[in-house]
Formats: C-alpha cells, sequence, structure tokens
C-alpha cells in the first residue's frame, strides 16, 4: 500500500555544499498495517514523509502509494493519501465542519452526501460537541483531531503521519492513537513518524528506525528490542551503530 | 468540474479568513480615505472641476486603493499557508496548489474590488460630480480591471519570493506599473496602467484634446482592445505563477 524504493533527497546548502537529507530509504507498509518511523529530530523522517506525500520531488528513487507512482501519477498519490502533520495549521475561525467540508471540496467530493460524510467523520473523531465552535476556541487535541479529519474526509485507504502527538499532552496523544489503532482495523495502511518511543511502542506493527538519512533498523518490537526487551535501548544501539 | 469546486472551496475560506472584524474596520477606513482626500480637496479649491475630480478619482481608486488592497491580500497566497502551517494540508490534494493559487486571487479580487466599490460610492458622493451614475459605472469597470491585472501581477512574486512577496510585489507595481507603464515604447503594452489611464481617456472623451506630449502616454485602440489586453495579460501572469507554483518545493526548513 505504501511503498518507498532507494529513495534519495539531496538539498543545496546556502554555503552551495549538498546536504543529503534522505539516503537510499527502501521501506513498505501493507493494507491494515502501522508501521512506526523512529529517528531524532532532522534526520530525514519529514522528508521522506513529503516525498511520500508528493509534497517534495525526490532526487532519485521512487515510492507508490496505493499503486499508484509519485513520479509519474502524483494527483493519483493524493487521491490515495492522508497526510498529518505535527503543525495543525487549522484556521482559527472555521469552525470544524467548516473546516471538513471545505477540504472534502478541494479534494472534489460531490456535495451531495458531503454533509452526512462530515457528520459521520465528526462522530468518529468525538467532535460533534465542538462541531459548531470556531477552531481556534479548540484545545490542542481537538485541533489535532480536526486536522486528522482533513486527511481522512476523502476516505484514503493510506495515511501518512508526521509527528501527530508532538504538540499533545498525554490524554490528547493517547486518545489519537486510539483512534489511529482503529483506522487500522478498517484495513487502512498508515505510517507514522515520532521520536517519542513510548506512546507507539505497543502500538505499531513494525518499526523502521532512521539515522542520517539511512535506514539503520528495521523490524518489530520483539526482534528489534531483542534480549534487551527495550524499543529504547535498541533504538540507541542502532543509531550508535550508524554513527560507527 | 473539480478543479473549479477545489478553486471556490479555496477562495470562500479566504474570504472567511478576510472577513474578521479588524480587517473589515481596516477596509472601511481603507474605503473612506479617498472620499475624504476628495472633500478636503473640494473644500480647499473651494469647488471641483469636473476633469481634476476625474483624475484625483482614478489616481485614489483604481490606482491607490487597489493597489493597496492586492498587496495586502494577494502577496501573502504562500508565504502566509507556510508561516500558518497550511500549505501542507492544502498542497497534499489532487490541484491543490493551482486551487490555493486561483482560489486567492479570487478572494484577492473579490474582496479588494468590494472594498474599492464602496469608496467609489463614498468619493464620487464627496466629489458632487455631475453625471454620477455614469462615472460610477465606468470606474467600477476600471476598478475591476484594475484588480484582476494587478492581482495576476503581484501573483509572481508570490510564488517566487513568498518570503519577499511584499517588498518584491511593491518594486513591481513600481517598476513595471509606473515605470515601465510611462515608457513611450512597446514595453508599456504589457502594463494594466496603460490599459486604465487610456481607457479612462477614451470614456472621458478626453482624446481630441489632449496634448501631443500626453498622447504618447495612451494608446490608440479601442477600448474592446484594451479590456482584451487587460484579460489576457491577467490569464498569461496567473498562469506563469500557477506554472511556477507547480515546481516549487519547500525543503521543511524553510517552512518555519
Amino acid at each position: 500500500m505504501i511503498e518507498a524504493i532507494d529513495l534519495v533527497k539531496h538539498f543545496r546548502a546556502v554555503d552551495g555544499s549538498v546536504v543529503r537529507a534522505v539516503d537510499g530509504v527502501s521501506l513498505s507498509v501493507g493494507p491494515g498495517e502501522m508501521v512506526g518511523l523512529l529517528g531524532a529530530n532532522g534526520v530525514g523522517k519529514t522528508t521522506t514523509m513529503r516525498m511520500l506525500a508528493t509534497l517534495l520531488s525526490p532526487t532519485a528513487g521512487t515510492a507508490r502509494i496505493a499503486g499508484c507512482d509519485i513520479r509519474t501519477d502524483p494527483l493519483g498519490v493524493r487521491r490515495s493519501l492522508g497526510y498529518l502533520s505535527a503543525t495543525t495549521g487549522v484556521p482559527d475561525r472555521l469552525t470544524p465542519r467548516e473546516v471538513l467540508c471545505s477540504y472534502g471540496r478541494l479534494h472534489g467530493l460531490a456535495e451531495e452526501g458531503l454533509g452526512e460524510r462530515v457528520s459521520r467523520l465528526l462522530a468518529t473523531l468525538g467532535l460533534e460537541s465542538c462541531a459548531g465552535r470556531p477552531c481556534g476556541r479548540l484545545s490542542s487535541g481537538q485541533r489535532q483531531r480536526v486536522s486528522l479529519g482533513r486527511a481522512l474526509v476523502h476516505d484514503p485507504p493510506a495515511l501518512i503521519l508526521d509527528e501527530p502527538t508532538s504538540a499533545l499532552d498525554v490524554i490528547g496523544a493517547r486518545d489519537l492513537l486510539r483512534l489511529l489503532a482503529e483506522l487500522r482495523g478498517t484495513g487502512r495502511a498508515i505510517l507514522i513518524s515520532t521520536h517519542r518511543l513510548h506512546e507507539i511502542e505497543r502500538r505499531c506493527d513494525r518499526f523502521v528506525i532512521i539515522h542520517g538519512g539511512r535506514i539503520v533498523g528495521e523490524g518489530t518490537r520483539d526482534s528489534l528490542a531483542g534480549a534487551s526487551g527495550s524499543l529504547e535501548e535498541a533504538f540507541f544501539t542502532a543509531v550508535a551503530g550508524a554513527e560507527g | 468540474m473539480n478543479a473549479v469546486r477545489g478553486i471556490l472551496a479555496v477562495a470562500g475560506f479566504q474570504l472567511r479568513r478576510m472577513l474578521s472584524p479588524q480587517r473589515l474596520v481596516v477596509a472601511v477606513a481603507g474605503a473612506a480615505f479617498p472620499a475624504a482626500v476628495m472633500l478636503a480637496a473640494r473644500r480647499i479649491a473651494g469647488g471641483l472641476d469636473r476633469d481634476f475630480g476625474v483624475v484625483l478619482l482614478y489616481a485614489l481608486v483604481p490606482e491607490a486603493l487597489c493597489l493597496l488592497g492586492l498587496l495586502v491580500t494577494m502577496c501573502p497566497v504562500v508565504a502566509d499557508e507556510l508561516e500558518r502551517g497550511t500549505w501542507q494540508h492544502v498542497v497534499v490534494r489532487p490541484g491543490g496548489r493551482r486551487s490555493l493559487l486561483v482560489g486567492t486571487f479570487l478572494a484577492a479580487v473579490g474582496w479588494t474590488a468590494g472594498v474599492a466599490l464602496l469608496s467609489l460610492a463614498l468619493t464620487l458622493f464627496a466629489a458632487g460630480l455631475d453625471d454620477s451614475p455614469r462615472l460610477a459605472g465606468m470606474f467600477a469597470v476600471l476598478v475591476l480591471l484594475s484588480c484582476l491585472g494587478r492581482a495576476a501581477l503581484f501573483a509572481l512574486p508570490a510564488v517566487i519570493v513568498p518570503k519577499r512577496a511584499l517588498v518584491a510585489s511593491v518594486g513591481a507595481a513600481i517598476v513595471v506599473e509606473y515605470l515601465a507603464g510611462f515608457l513611450p515604447a512597446v514595453v508599456n503594452q504589457v502594463t494594466v496602467s496603460l490599459r486604465l489611464r487610456s481607457l479612462l481617456v477614451e470614456w472621458m472623451g478626453w482624446r481630441r484634446n489632449l496634448p501631443e506630449s500626453l498622447r504618447l502616454f495612451v494608446d490608440d485602440q479601442p477600448p474592446v482592445v484594451q479590456v482584451a489586453a487587460v484579460l489576457v495579460l491577467t490569464a498569461v501572469l496567473l498562469t506563469a505563477a500557477s506554472l511556477i507554483l507547480a515546481f516549487r518545493q519547500f525543503p521543511p526548513a524553510e517552512e518555519a
């Protein structure tokens, strides 16, 4: 469902040097699977996800979302993908219902049935009681749920979530992750990045550890944790190994 | 059809953003300013010569007010989205970039034209000129053309240098509209200001008595050509901006 094949992204720095933000990342996420992309800040998680979401074009390599290639069929990718980031960017003056309807229209959803679809989505996200309140008056957890609704409004089979819990408190993060677990149960492929390992340790099916733009570890929690029994320990070991 | 729905969705939420109480107060103050200037000119001169009144009205509303309104509403089309963190959420949709640009263009034109038309009514009332209904119709067309052409012009700096769009647009307005626009050379043919001036001169019936030295600054083509020229210029500029935006990439570090 989500498949990255040897993705590379280089940026040119102000001084003219080439920064290898992502250097040959390959990963896959199947239907009904949630994969955690783990890494410290600035190691290439966001750049990888933005290439998958067609926000950035890769220097080399490619990726497929629901069978659509990011290079040759970016529109197909966008139709099949829900994208969420730490920055909710929800307009303060609009209500959750207005936000979801606007983004539904942006996806070209027909007016008939849009209201009903949005109502169902608001109920799924637990936002019914504040559906008519301007987003500026919502808590950060509620705003992030509106943002998740925005990613789900067109019912995509694949979700890419870039540090969705980083601006949330413990309860907000737990509620959001519960919602994501339910979405995985509906057969969606979910790729979620975070540097807060404890939050997703028990929720993801597999993990990919990225460091310096490269994958330095990959597997289930148990296979990565090994004898230490700790995913965090496995993460530090993988990162230390990559740094030599 | 989907493209139109996307564009209208963006235009809708951009207009909702613009309808904040603070912006409405600024808009009303902006609309009243030309009327206040006109009133002051009328008082100081102890009356108002019709031609002078029309030129002052032209300078204040289709030129100054429209330019200022569009600088505020059109220039931040990309920079605002980057700053608010909405850029990635909009452009990850099919046709998102085009919807963002054209939707914001429509909202900026609608908002600025609305304020300018309100200002036009107030300023005409303050001027107390004869034949106000005809002047109102004529200036309404000039306002619409000014908004369309200048919004498209400002779309270019907005997508090329989003974070310096305001400065670049002021530069473009000065260099393109008021420097190149007054050059008696081929280059002035691609400016909105030449078309608007030429329409004003034609519709006011000033062409016959225009001094030879001033004829260099207006175009001889009939009004329909002037209107078509602005519309073509608008389409070309918007298409160019849309193409640039389609390939524009912002590394994560640039979004903050």
